[in-house]
C-alpha cells in the first residue's frame, strides 16, 4: 500500500462499502416487500425510491465540489481540488441515474418519456455543464488544472439553487413542489436516503482513495 | 483608466482585422437565412421564429467573436503583457467585457433589420424596448464570455471550454431574450414574460461578481 494512503483508510472502506451494500440491499428489500403499492401509477411509482435520493446525493455531491474549490483557492492545498474533483464524479453518476430514472417515472405518469418542464430543462443543462467540468479537468495537462477546475466548481454552482429552484420561479411545472406521503412509503423514503448516502460517501472516498493514488504513482515516476 | 485603454486597444485590434470582421457578419447572416429557409417560406408564428433565429444567429457568432479575441491575444502575448502591467484585474475584465459587448452590439444591429424583414416582424415602436431586451442580453453574453475567454486563456482546449461551457450556462439568457424579443414582436408589450426580466439582471449581476470575485485567480492560471 501506498504511504500516502493511511492504513485506516484501507480498512475503513471495505467497513463502508460493506454497510453501503448492505443497506442497498435492504432498501430494495423494504421498497418492494413493505413500501405499498400505489393506487394510481402501481409499481412504476417505486421509482421514486431512487429517484429522489440519487437527486439529492447530485446535490451534495456538487456542492461539496464548490465548497472544496474554494477551499482550494483559499488554501491551495492539492487535497481540496482532489475532493472537489472527486465529488463531481461522483455527482455525475448520481446526475445520470437522475436523468435515466426520471423519464421511466415521467413515461406512466405524464405519458411521455420527456417534456420541457423547468426542473426537467434546468437539471439537464447541469448534467451538461458538470460534464463540460469533466471533459476541460481532463483535458488539461499543466498546473493551471487545478486552478481552473476550481474556477469552474465555483462558476458552475450557480445553477444549483436555479435546479432547486425552477419548480416555484417557473409556471407550468410537472414536479411536484411538496409531497404527501403514507407513513409507510415516507418511512421506506428516508430509509432509502440514507442508504444512497452512505453508498455515496463509499463511491466519492473511493474516487478519492485513486486519485490519492495516482498523485502519489505521478510524484514517484 | 485602464478600463477604456483595455477597451480601446481590443476594439483597435478587431478594427484592423476587417476580413474577420466580414466574416462574422457573412456567418450571421447566413443563419438567420438558414434558419428562415428552414422555418418559412409560410411562417407558423413568425414572432416566435424571428426572435429565436435573432438570438441563436447572434449567440453563436459570439463565440467566434470571443474565439478570436483570444487568439490574437494569445498570438501576441498581450495577455500576459496585460498581466505583467499590475493593472486591477477587474479593470483589464471590464475594459474587455465592454469591447465584447459593442462587437456583439454592432452585430445585433446588423442581424436585427435582417430578421425583421425575413420574418417580416419589424415593428418600429417597440426598437426601444428592443434595445433594452438586447442590451440585458448582450451585457449577461458579454460578462460571462469574457470569464469563460479569460479562464480559456493559454489552455489547448479553450474552443472546446467555451462551446461545452458557455452555451449550457447561458441558456436562462438566450431563453429570456427569447421570450422577450417574441412578446414584443407579438403583443408591443412584455407584461405576460415580465419575470424574465428579472432572471436576466440576475445572470448579468452574477457574472459580473463572479468575475470580480475570481478573474484575479483566472489572470494567474497559466499552461
Amino acid at each position: 500500500m501506498n504511504s500516502r494512503i493511511p492504513a485506516w483508510w484501507s480498512t475503513g472502506r471495505r467497513v463502508l462499502w460493506a454497510a453501503a451494500l448492505a443497506m442497498i440491499a435492504a432498501s430494495f428489500w423494504m421498497v418492494f416487500a413493505r413500501a405499498p403499492v400505489e393506487v394510481q401509477m402501481g409499481a412504476v411509482q417505486k421509482i421514486v425510491y431512487v429517484h429522489v435520493p440519487s437527486a439529492i446525493a447530485t446535490l451534495l455531491a456538487f456542492g461539496l465540489t464548490f465548497a472544496a474549490s474554494i477551499a482550494f483557492l483559499a488554501t491551495r492545498s492539492a487535497i481540496w481540488d482532489s475532493i472537489a474533483a472527486a465529488s463531481c464524479e461522483v455527482g455525475m453518476v448520481f446526475a445520470t441515474i437522475v436523468l435515466v430514472s426520471g423519464p421511466l417515472w415521467a413515461r406512466s405518469a405524464w405519458n411521455t418519456w420527456w417534456t420541457w418542464e423547468p426542473r426537467l430543462t434546468t437539471f439537464l443543462i447541469l448534467w451538461l455543464l458538470y460534464g463540460g467540468y469533466h471533459v476541460v479537468r481532463a483535458s488539461i495537462s499543466s498546473g493551471a488544472k487545478r486552478t481552473v477546475s476550481s474556477v469552474l466548481g465555483i462558476v458552475l454552482f450557480v445553477n444549483l439553487p436555479i435546479v432547486w429552484k425552477s419548480v416555484q420561479w417557473w409556471r407550468g411545472s410537472l414536479h411536484p413542489q411538496a409531497v404527501t406521503m403514507d407513513q409507510d412509503m415516507r418511512r421506506v423514503l428516508l430509509f432509502s436516503m440514507a442508504a444512497w448516502m452512505v453508498f455515496f460517501v463509499a463511491a466519492f472516498q473511493e474516487r478519492l482513495r485513486l486519485e490519492a493514488l495516482r498523485e502519489a504513482s505521478e510524484m514517484e515516476s | 483608466m485602464t478600463l477604456f485603454h483595455v477597451t480601446a486597444k481590443d476594439l483597435k485590434l478587431h478594427a484592423r482585422d476587417a476580413r474577420f470582421l466580414a466574416t462574422l457578419a457573412l456567418f450571421s447572416l447566413s443563419l438567420v437565412l438558414i434558419l428562415s429557409v428552414a422555418f418559412g417560406p409560410l411562417f407558423q408564428d413568425p414572432a416566435r421564429e424571428a426572435s429565436a433565429t435573432l438570438w441563436a444567429a447572434l449567440f453563436f457568432a459570439g463565440v467566434l467573436g470571443l474565439t478570436r479575441a483570444l487568439d490574437m491575444e494569445s498570438e501576441s502575448g498581450g495577455g500576459e503583457a496585460l498581466r505583467l502591467t499590475g493593472a486591477d484585474p477587474f479593470a483589464i475584465y471590464g475594459g474587455k467585457t465592454i469591447a465584447n459587448f459593442v462587437l456583439m452590439a454592432a452585430l445585433f444591429a446588423l442581424v436585427l433589420p435582417c430578421a425583421a424583414v425575413f420574418f417580416d416582424v419589424g415593428n418600429l415602436a417597440v426598437l426601444p424596448a428592443l434595445a433594452g431586451v438586447a442590451a440585458l442580453a448582450l451585457v449577461g453574453y458579454a460578462a460571462w464570455g469574457t470569464l469563460f475567454a479569460a479562464l480559456a486563456r493559454g489552455l489547448k482546449a479553450r474552443e472546446l471550454l467555451l462551446s461545452v461551457l458557455l452555451f449550457p450556462t447561458l441558456i436562462p439568457l438566450w431563453i429570456g431574450a427569447v421570450k422577450l424579443t417574441h412578446s414584443l414582436w407579438a403583443d408591443g408589450t412584455i407584461e405576460a414574460v415580465r419575470d424574465w426580466v428579472k432572471i436576466m439582471v440576475v445572470m448579468d449581476v452574477l457574472g459580473l461578481a463572479l468575475a470580480a470575485w475570481l478573474y484575479e485567480v483566472i489572470q494567474e492560471a497559466e499552461e
